[in-house]
């Protein structure tokens, strides 16, 4: 330091500075140069392996699906047990098959879930949900709950009162697939405002997920939040639940608020024209 | 004489003070910004990417949004990018399609492509414009989001302001009618405004990139590669520079004080509310951002603006000098303008980050830039003639200078690498890191000297943008 200082005293300090600086972005230039041709590199090679193990998971999962083989027998490919202890391997068989429970139903999409409960690729969802980040959570919900695994409610729904937005959103798609409104009733006591994102996402699970059962949704109207009356009001109009008409009416009626007053009439029109 | 000599050492010395100063203070600003905006974009496509999209483009409540688009003279390609602006992924909109008093046919293709018929449309102007002499809208159903505004020549922003008086939803997307708009990009732009609650998003804005040499399908972009002309090439990696390393970060301060022209959105209520595009600038995609944050401010009313940093549009770079130097004086007769406009708000503390951080910066970085470098190499030049500066020392600080310049560059290619990997080829990269070696040389004295004349333009008094011809787009058949 005292160095430095002199040389600055002396009035010599701006070469020195100077090729210091030269030198110091010169190699961070280099560095960041290797670091770009390293990252494209494992890319190209991630993709190599994605390939390979595509075929692979495609044949395995048509065997599943169409020839009834079950992970036991499965695993006793060695070449099979290796890869997946692998994590990448893991990723990808685990992409592939939610790929396919998304496009079949009944019996096929059956065998798929009792797949990834045997292969435990359901053990690796869990330990997910016990990641400290957030987006690592992310996945092993949206994996728990394209599987219908109930048994997972409870630790989603925690994380449906999380602070970050993407995995509160998450966890109540989630939560709604899984047990539809029962999912949304703690919302009533909810005291944060629900924006029209979050709002959107809810409505567009219902609609998605086909919830049959939507009692409990008028609920949401005797809310002290008014987003949240604002979210009961739009899901009872989207999903189009005349039933739930009287209590729009006593909630038109009933509210102080000049705009929800205004939305639950419009609602009563649309549903009852 | 030796009170003359410890007088030119004292003045070399607080010279040589002064330049270094600035360096630092200009290179460490943009570190701090490119770290910051890093930071942000990583943030941002960790959230992306459990975003579902589709619950907008499906749902009856998603913003409804009003596309205005510009035209003067664009015969050539207006019927294909009307065409690719009808196809976009939403549900709620309608396309405003203004010409703006074209010399060409434009009006005529518009009419015949589109089977349109004058109507009598009910609206009430709240900005002054050029006298509109028709509104049209198509007989064919399929074609039914569409209305097209016929006016006399007032220019880009009083076309635009057109499109705000006759805008019927509540958001409106002005975009530049050739630019290539990515599918869903209107999807992307949308969703920032139902995000806040309590404090209105009054604008949001995309990542423009260059489509130069970029392979385009039915007003779609099917392949990106890197332009072959220098010029334009290095205009990709300035533009990744701008967009991913310095509006993200200026995004996440919320300190933009530009949403590019090219394409963005805005609340259509407070776009009025604050008086609509200016027609006395040339920057007025600058001049209309900052009077609207202004607005807001000077009415004490929470508000924000949003920055996405996808790609979302692409658009076509001048590949020829004289068309760049047009366009970069005019870029800098905007800026100048903008901040005149908007003197106030300098290191104004009622302006907050805006005021104390923003328009400084750009005041500084941006407006003086080119002629504090002019300036200081004029300077440079004229101690080495005199034998008060030694040639080494010149050449160091010139080296200083380029190193940092790269070291930028990659940066900005590093951060393209980690995100957004839209340039997978291996000579494309080759090619950009190549540039990024050329540019201080060729690309940098062609923007200061731009940026030179559009000083003297301000000046003069030069008004109006000049003609702008473009090259138009590579198709795939």
């Amino acid at each position: 330091m005292t160095e430095i200082w002199e040389l600055y005293k002396n009035g010599g300090w701006e070469v020195p500075f100077l090729t210091f600086s030269i030198y110091v972005f010169v190699a961070a230039s280099f560095v960041l140069y290797l670091t770009i041709v390293a990252s494209r590199n494992r890319k190209i090679k991630r993709e190599r392996l994605r390939k390979e193990y595509s075929a692979m998971i495609d044949k395995v999962m048509s065997a599943v699906i169409f020839e009834d083989v079950s992970f036991s027998s499965i695993k006793e490919d060695k070449n099979f047990l290796v890869l997946f202890d692998t994590s990448f391997f893991r990723e990808v068989l685990t992409e592939s098959l939610i790929n396919l429970h998304k496009n079949y139903e009944g019996v096929y999409a059956q065998k798929l879930e009792q797949f990834y409960k045997d292969s435990g690729l359901i053990k690796y969802s869990f330990k997910k949900l016990k990641s400290l980040k957030w987006e690592i959570k992310c996945k092993g919900i949206t994996e728990l709950a394209e599987f219908n695994i109930s048994e997972a409610f409870d630790l989603i729904i925690t994380f449906s009162k999380a602070r970050k937005k993407t995995l509160k959103i998450v966890a109540l798609n989630a939560c709604i697939k899984l047990e539809g409104t029962e999912s949304i009733k703690y919302l009533v006591e909810h005291s944060d405002p629900i924006d029209d994102w979050m709002q959107l996402n809810i409505i567009a699970a219902f609609k998605k997920h086909d919830v049959g059962d939507t009692e409990g949704i008028e609920h949401l109207l005797e809310s002290q939040n008014t987003t949240v009356i604002t979210l009961g009001l739009k899901l009872i109009k989207e999903l189009k639940l005349s039933q739930k008409v009287p209590h729009v009416a006593q909630l038109a009626a009933q509210t102080t608020n000049t705009i929800i007053k205004y939305e639950a009439q419009s609602i009563l029109q649309t549903l009852t024209a | 004489m030796t009170f003359f000599n410890t007088e030119i050492t004292w003045f070399l010395d607080v010279y040589i003070l002064l330049i270094l100063g600035y360096a630092i203070l200009i290179m460490s600003s943009y570190l701090i910004l490119a770290y910051l905006s890093t930071k942000e974009l990583r943030r941002y496509l960790k959230r992306n990417s459990f975003v579902d999209y589709d619950v907008l483009l499906t749902s009856e409540f998603a913003p409804k949004l009003s596309l205005i688009a510009p035209a003067y003279n664009e015969g050539l390609t207006i019927e294909e990018n009307v065409k690719s602006l009808l196809s976009l992924n939403y549900n709620n909109y309608q396309v405003i399609v203004v010409n703006d008093g074209s010399k060409d046919n434009s009006m005529e293709i518009l009419t015949k492509t589109y089977d349109l018929v004058l109507t009598d449309l009910d609206f009430h102007p709240k900005i002054e414009t050029k006298k509109i002499r028709g509104i049209y809208t198509s007989k064919n159903a399929a074609f039914k989001k569409l209305i097209v505004v016929d006016k006399e020549n007032g220019g880009k922003a009083d076309a635009l302001n057109v499109g705000l008086n006759i805008a019927q939803n509540p958001y409106v997307v002005c975009i530049d009618v050739d630019c290539i708009l990515d599918k869903d990009s209107l999807l992307k732009l949308a969703k920032p405004f139902l995000e806040s609650y309590g404090n209105r998003i009054i604008a949001t804005g995309g990542v423009v990139r260059i489509a130069n040499q970029c392979i385009i399908k039915n007003g779609r972009l099917v392949e990106v590669n890197v332009p072959d002309v220098m010029l334009s090439r290095i205009q990709v990696l300035e533009y990744l520079r701008a967009f991913l390393l310095g509006r993200m970060a200026w995004g996440k301060l919320d300190g933009l004080l530009l949403i590019s022209g090219a394409f963005g959105a805005f609340d259509k209520e407070i776009a009025i509310l604050s008086g609509g595009y200016s027609t006395k600038t040339v920057g007025e995609d600058m001049e209309l951002i900052v009077r609207m944050r202004r607005y807001m401010l000077d009415n004490k009313l929470p508000y924000s603006v949003s920055y996405i940093p996808d790609p979302l549009c692409w658009t076509e770079a001048p590949e020829d000098f004289k068309i760049f130097k047009k366009q970069r004086s005019r870029w800098m007769r905007g800026t100048i303008e903008t901040l005149s406009i908007h003197r106030r708000m300098f290191l104004n503390p009622k302006y907050k980050l805006l005021g104390m951080l923003s328009v400084p910066y750009w005041t500084l970085f941006e407006f003086l830039a080119p002629g504090i470098e002019f300036i200081g190499l004029v300077i440079t030049v004229v101690f080495i003639v005199f034998g008060l500066l030694n040639w080494h020392f010149f050449f160091l600080l010139l080296f200083f200078v380029y190193s940092f310049a790269v070291l930028f560059s990659v940066i900005a290619l590093y951060s393209e690498e980690k995100t957004y990997h839209k340039y997978p080829k291996q000579a494309d990269f080759f090619k950009l890191l190549m540039a990024a070696f050329i540019e201080p040389f060729y690309f940098h004295p062609l923007t200061v000297y731009a940026s030179l004349i559009g000083y003297k333009e301000k000046i003069m008094g030069t008004k109006g943008w000049g003609e702008m011809t473009r090259k138009g787009f590579t198709k795939k058949e």
